[in-house]
């Protein structure tokens, strides 16, 4: 086996209860990497052999035991002085959120401790009829009763499968109470704070009656060529620390700092996207998080970037001794989406998303629907059953967070997600969503690549995709007008190929402030023994994002929905330095398609034939 | 003479322990900047601006009325009543 790999994938079926070990396929290891890569590969492979057997994947049921879950690391994963790779990949088949692909990456250890356990992936089919959890530790998997962990959340599941293990260093991903409540909002959390966090891979986990999986071991993960990799390595970390962004911004404010700067451009949604300036944007930004509640920063796994924030709320009626977060996007969907402007609120209502496992950016979106359906009075009262959803309104936003998870009350109706909820109460419209996915914190109305990523993008409304804030907001790798449509299909397709190589190899997107596909192609080639250049890493990147498209495909998901709201296609920002302006997509995506090869959102025989992807 | 007002962010913030300044210059950003400088201190002038260059410092988000210098074609005009934002180098999310 390549080196960079522990060369072993977990298969576990939780129906028979059954465990075996596989081993990773060097081949596809090579074509795909690690990751989401490999991952894909596999879900591919899910549909050839259901198509054999005559199931439907159109028709699955995405919280039925025919919907995999597969967590996969890559051969950058858990190399000490690979840049921030303690992290891991999840995809599954179908989201109960959007009918789409699931996908996420997450922080934390528990990546680089699965392979330290000794092995690359797990891939989970089934579903158990009793709640379960699997323990690898040292090379051994077991399935193990969660009889008694049923019903505990992030932090007490965590606690007390450390505890059981009985070893420092062990980690623990779960789900909590969204996930065991099926919310197809729900998150999938690992060292309490970390999460995979969007298109509610939790309820996936949840339907197969998975509560946790904590690994430990002492294995090392083995290199190919150790002298190549040294200065190789130095030199990316040195990199990442001398850059403006990974070496200064990032761990001096974490993500937070951008709320100011987002709102200054006239670019934060405020109100369920009524508007992009928000006038309470200071009382809720990384500044005011950093005076008021601000412990210390915090890290993941290997990363001299340290983005993390720990932090606390010494009292008032939201009061949370300790804590993590929140984000920049946290701070947006809780706060400025809802028109909160209680940093406090927002911070337990984070609080929350962690401790019950439910996804900050669906949850605070939602939320402003229903404000805005409420404010449009189209919400009966019975069905509110007394919550008072009026924007601005903390102490409702914060219950109605905790609803969602409980499902209980209106956060019954609100748990379905925002498009659900919209169409159900005949404006779906309101839903500010891509493919069913909320969308972050960008408006695209005044950033126009995020919008055409946005559109384009395969798991749904989502920024991580292809981030093309890079170039459009902070200038990275050169600036870009956000305001222009020239030239942003190029870089969102660049962007999404770029990023699937990162999620793949798997570490931190934030290190690309720094790094190239140079700096990538040099890293994987001394870590694995195979010699890639910059233009194979990045074809590698292209061919992972057409056969998550292939997939999509066959899910029956194309052109038709690489589209976004129309409040952003059709209705002009009312005020700010991007005043009058709408997305322009239409600009943007004739030309994306054609640099893609795609017809109306569906690869070509000949992109796929150039991309060697074999169906 | 036009009057600028001038918000700071971040470190800038922490620094300069000023959130907002007015200050008086003649429409040029190396006016501005300097004007600023006789109020916040000489090293602002370092901080935001680059001599050598002539110009705005790269490493900086300079937004004036929300659009990034960088973002503005043509010669730049300070006019009465013009906002303008600065930050240091900060990250993504
Ligand atoms: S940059 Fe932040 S999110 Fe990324 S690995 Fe480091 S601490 Fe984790």
């Amino acid at each position: 086996m390549a080196r960079g790999f522990m060369g072993k994938i977990l298969r576990v079926d939780l129906t028979a209860k059954s465990v075996i070990t596989e081993e990773v396929d060097e081949k596809i290891a090579r074509k795909y990497l690690g990751g989401k890569g490999y991952g894909v590969y596999l879900l591919y492979q899910y549909i050839k052999e259901y198509a054999m057997r005559g199931i439907s994947v159109k028709d699955m049921d995405p919280l039925g035991p025919e919907n995999p879950l597969i967590f996969m690391t890559g051969p950058g994963t858990g190399v000490p002085g690979f840049p921030s790779s303690g992290r891991h990949h999840v995809m599954a088949l179908k989201s109960p959120l959007t009918g789409s692909i699931g996908s996420g990456n997450s922080g934390g250890t528990w990546g680089a401790t699965l392979k330290f356990a000794g092995f690359d992936g797990v891939i989970f089919e089934g579903a158990s009829d009793v709640p379960v959890y699997l323990s690898i530790v040292d090379g051994k998997a077991q399935l193990r009763d969660a009889g008694d962990l049923w019903g505990k959340n992030t932090f007490d599941t965590t606690r007390i499968l450390k505890k059981a293990v009985g070893r420092k260093r062990a980690s623990v991903m779960c789900i909590s109470t969204a996930g065991e409540n099926l919310v197809p909002m729900a998150m999938i959390m690992n060292d309490d704070h970390r999460a995979l966090g969007r298109a509610g891979v939790g309820a996936i986990m949840g339907s197969k009656g998975l509560k946790a999986v904590v690994v430990a071991g002492k294995e090392k993960v083995p290199y190919a060529k150790m002298d190549e990799f040294v200065p190789v390595s130095k030199r990316c970390l040195e990199a990442i620390e001398n850059n403006p962004v990974s070496g200064e911004g990032l761990p001096a404010y974490g993500t937070a700092v951008l709320v100011n700067v987002i709102n200054t451009a006239g670019s934060l949604p405020y109100k369920n996207w009524q508007t992009s300036v928000n006038p309470d944007a200071e009382k809720i930004s990384g500044e005011a998080l950093a005076e008021k509640y601000l412990v210390k920063k915090g890290s993941c796994w290997g990363c001299n970037i340290a983005c993390g924030r720990i932090t606390s709320v010494k009292s008032g009626p939201y009061q949370i001794l300790a804590t993590e977060g929140p984000e920049y996007e946290s701070l947006w969907a809780l706060g400025s989406a809802t028109a909160v402007k209680d940093l406090a609120a927002i911070t337990k209502a984070n609080h929350y998303c962690d401790e019950f496992g439910i996804d900050p950016i669906s949850v605070g979106s939602t939320i402003a629907a229903a404000m805005e359906l409420n404010e449009k009075k189209c919400i009966p009262e019975d069905d509110l059953q007394g919550l008072d959803l009026t924007f601005g309104n903390a102490a409702a936003m914060v219950e109605a967070v905790w609803r969602i998870a409980h499902k209980t009350g209106f956060g019954k109706y609100m748990a379905a997600g925002s498009r659900k909820l919209c169409e159900f109460y005949g404006h779906p419209e309101l839903s500010m969503s891509v493919k069913g996915l909320e969308m972050p914190a960008y408006d695209p109305r005044g950033i126009k690549g995020i919008g055409l990523n946005y559109a384009t993008s395969n798991r749904g409304g989502c920024h991580v995709t292809g981030y093309t804030i890079a170039p459009e907001i902070v200038g990275i790798p050169e600036k870009l007008d956000p305001l222009a449509t020239e030239g942003k299909a190029q870089w969102a397709k660049v962007f999404q190929d770029f990023t699937c190589v990162v999620n793949s190899t798997v570490n931190c997107l934030f290190t690309t402030f720094a790094l190239g596909a140079g700096d990538f192609a040099e890293l994987l080639s001394a870590v694995t023994g195979w010699d890639y250049t910059d233009a194979e890493i990045l074809k590698i990147g292209e061919r992972i994002y057409n056969l998550e498209r292939v997939v999509m495909n066959r899910l029956g998901i194309d052109g038709k929905d690489d589209t976004l709201p129309p409040r952003l296609l059709n209705e002009p920002l009312p005020e700010g330095p991007a005043k009058g302006q709408v997305a322009d997509l239409d600009k943007m995506l004739g030309e994306y398609y054609k640099l893609r090869g795609w017809v109306d959102g569906v690869p070509t025989a000949a992109k796929l034939k150039e991309l060697e992807i074999e169906l | 003479m036009v009057t600028v007002e001038i918000i700071l962010f971040a470190s800038l913030r922490d620094r300069y322990r000023v959130r907002k300044t007015v200050v008086e210059c003649d429409g040029t950003t190396r006016n501005l900047i300097e004007s600023a400088a006789r109020r916040l201190g000489k090293s602002f002038l370092a901080s935001v601006y680059d001599s050598d260059k002539d110009k705005v410092r790269d490493d900086l988000i300079f937004a004036i009325n929300g659009r990034n210098i960088k973002d503005l074609k043509g010669e730049i005009e300070l006019k009465n009543g013009d906002v303008v934002a600065i930050f240091p180098p900060v990250a993504g999310g």
